[in-house]
């Protein structure tokens, strides 16, 4: 990286938030799924006075007596959540969120209070303060290595030890906790290494992020994967690529505008995820978007062709016009289904067994609704007008067999026959 | 869809072992309160296999509260539930569970694969995945259920009946001798409950107890062996055609006058509906 131009400093803060930021999409993914975002987002707020405590009692920040204060101050404030809810009757997310915001403001009354006289920066809890995390280094077999590199490198590899070899348990308590149970799974004590391994990444993530922004390493990069794919581990995977390259990039990207880095990478974790709402395969916006945009052009054609038939037939006069129709007219005409002609279009033979689908679906519909349903004549072709659009051939065969396919429709016209090119079932 | 799926010859055996006379759940005296309202009051009722044991009543009877607490799942506030004479701790991987579909969020990202491996995890135990030899027990329990095509979907890609289809495959895969399904049938098309029911018989035929959380008392007419009628107390219990007597559904239903009229009329016809 350094032949790259990019200075070694730089090169182990990026390093830094990579790890960071693995970690906590790896603790995220299985918040995410198992819809505790919130309690994520409680709990990394919620370990600061846990932090506090431990660096009074002498813990180095980052330290082991860090992540055990931490940890303890996860538990209670899981245990406060759902003790607030059952005892004073308060919807648990309101328990959440009291306990983590009291929690949160008691370790920033702390650290404020006594920052004289422990080695804890408000600023750095807060926000984080990665740009610096080379300059704190530790020596490691002869190398100086950044201890928050460190410590995000043990904590990634603990939980990633813990979630391989709790894997399938995990997977089945959180998606069907009363069955896990049942079948002997230890349900709460999973739930309790959870909400510990989200202690300890957090813990980690506040070097990079801070206190305000660690739940963005947390839940986003899940969440965006969860948009994307359909299989647990490919999610976590997926989520610990999107957080590190997020990391990389974001801290790139300030590093050149010269801004906050964390503050940078929630951004563009952002970024990522809008982007995967946006495209996601099927139900992403784009997607959905074409596929209404298809309907409407199949529509558009099918109604042209309608409208021939019908002018042929001698019960509609004029075709239709306007810039979609005459474009449905042109692609039609390249499919050979209608041609031109001195006054406008018709139908060749090849698309006439088309046409007469349409309107044979939707006369059906009207017979239907006309016999069944007390709905004035005029009010029959609105809903055939949409409907003859859906139906294949299956449910045109139970509409004919229902109104007798020989009588006309309720305004008295002609009810087409089966056509050999009709579809088969709805598109 | 094909209905249940017969047994051909190479069907591995349901059982690990050879059976003992017949799996037995006996409730003893239990009482269950939620939030110091109780629920259900000292139920006493014994079960014996192989059987397709209906457990009926109205809407907040308790029936599938009495499967949690058999489960212990709830706690309980008074009384025992043993399984074959024993507590359950003892005996968990002979129970299989099914829980009402709606408890899950069938938007998690697992494959319906997946979900029916979770019933070879007790018997794997920590730390072991499942190798070859569970998935291919898993695709048989699929096919048993006549999903065998869909193992690779994600799970919420799948009809209401498929889904409790899953549920009971992920039952099935766990090789129970006690089954216990909560509501199996709610918002299940006709064809997965054909399925569903063709399957708890063959599960009777092998010699298992299944004990089933119901509310449609037509159907349990034609399905069930056995059934209890409960209403926060248990108001009788034995042979289908004993159990359900108009004197019986009067207790059982005495809140819900229209219910009650419907239901003898139900009975009375033996169950049979259009």
């Amino acid at each position: 990286m350094n032949g790259a131009g990019i200075d070694p400093l730089h090169a182990w803060n990026i390093a830094t938030a990579m790890v960071v930021a693995a970690g906590c999409a790896l603790v995220g993914s299985l918040l995410v799924v198992r819809r505790m975002s919130l309690l994520g987002d409680a709990i990394s707020h919620a370990v600061l006075p846990g932090i506090v405590l431990a660096v009074m009692a002498g813990s180095r920040p980052g330290g082991l007596g860090v992540m055990v204060g931490a940890v303890a101050a996860a538990i209670v404030t899981a245990w406060l959540s759902a003790g607030l809810a059952a005892g004073a009757g308060v919807a648990e997310d309101a328990g959440t969120g009291v306990a983590f915001t009291t929690l949160f403001a008691l370790g920033v009354v702390l650290v404020s209070a006594f920052a004289a006289r422990i080695d804890l920066d408000a600023a750095c809890v807060l926000y984080g303060e990665l740009e610096l995390a080379a300059f704190d280094t530790v020596s490691l077999a002869g190398w100086e290595v950044p201890r928050g590199f460190l410590t995000g490198t043990l904590v990634l590899a603990g939980v990633a030890a813990a979630a391989l070899a709790t894997w399938k348990e995990q997977v089945f308590a959180a998606f069907d906790p009363a069955a896990a149970q049942a079948a002997g799974v230890p349900v709460t004590i999973l739930s309790v290494g959870l909400l510990a391994a989200t202690a300890v990444t957090t813990v980690a993530g506040f070097g990079v992020a801070g206190a305000v922004l660690v739940v963005a390493l947390l839940v986003v990069p899940a969440a965006a994967a969860e948009l994307l794919v359909d299989r647990l581990h490919r999610v976590v995977a997926l989520a610990a690529v999107i957080g590190m390259a997020a990391a990389a990039m974001g801290y790139v990207a300030a590093w050149q505008l010269d801004t906050s880095a964390a503050g940078m990478i929630a951004v563009v974790l952002g970024g990522c995820y809008l982007l995967a709402a946006l495209f996601a395969p099927g139900d992403g916006l784009v997607a959905r978007l074409v596929a209404v945009m298809l309907l409407r052009w199949r529509v558009v054609r099918e109604d042209f062709l309608a409208a021939l038939w019908r002018q042929a037939e001698g019960t509609v006069i004029a075709g239709p016009r306007g810039v979609l129709p005459t474009l449905a007219a042109v692609s039609l005409a390249a499919e050979g289904a209608v041609e031109r002609t001195a006054g406008g279009w018709r139908l060749t033979a090849a698309g006439r067994g088309h046409a007469e689908t349409i309107v044979r679906s939707h006369r059906l519909w009207e017979a239907w609704l006309g016999r069944n349903v007390e709905l004035p004549l005029d009010h029959l072709h609105p809903p055939a007008e949409w409907v003859e659009h859906h139906i294949g051939r299956d449910v045109r065969a139970r509409l004919a067999a229902e109104v007798g396919d020989r009588t006309g429709d309720p305004h008295g016209r002609v009810i087409p026959p089966e056509s050999p090119a009709g579809r088969e079932g709805p598109a | 869809m094909a209905a249940a799926a017969p047994a051909g010859p190479n069907r591995v055996p349901l059982h690990p072992g050879p059976l003992h006379p017949g799996p037995v759940v006996e409730f003893h005296d239990v009482t269950v309160a939620y939030a110091g309202r109780p629920v259900l009051w000292n139920v006493d009722l014994v079960i014996r296999g192989p059987a397709v044991y209906g457990i009926v009543g109205p809407n907040g009877a308790g029936k599938s509260t009495l499967l949690k607490a058999a489960l212990g799942l709830v706690p309980l506030a008074g009384g025992n539930v043993c399984f074959d004479g024993a507590p359950l701790a003892t005996v968990r991987s002979r129970v299989g569970y099914v829980p009402q579909r709606e408890t899950v969020d069938w938007g998690f990202p697992v494959s319906v694969m997946d979900v029916v491996l979770m019933g070879t995890y007790g018997h794997l135990g920590w730390f072991r995945r499942p190798g070859r030899r569970e998935r291919a027990w898993a695709a048989e329990c699929l096919e048993r259920v006549g999903l065998a095509d869909l193992a690779g979907r994600q799970i919420g890609r799948l009809s209401g009946g498929q889904q409790q289809r899953v549920f009971l495959a992920r039952a099935l895969a766990q090789r129970a001798e006690i089954y216990l399904l909560d509501e199996p049938m709610a918002g299940v098309d006709a064809g997965s409950q054909e399925t569903i029911f063709g399957v708890l018989g063959t599960l009777r035929a092998a010699g298992c107890l299944v004990i089933v959380v119901h509310h449609d008392l037509r159907s349990a007419v034609t399905w069930f062996d056995a059934v209890a009628l409960i209403d926060m107390r248990l108001v009788a219990a034995g042979p289908t055609g004993a159990v359900l007597t108009p004197e019986n559904l009067r207790r059982t239903y005495s809140g819900q006058p229209a219910v009650l009229e419907e239901l003898s009329r139900a009975v009375a016809t033996g169950g049979r509906t259009p």
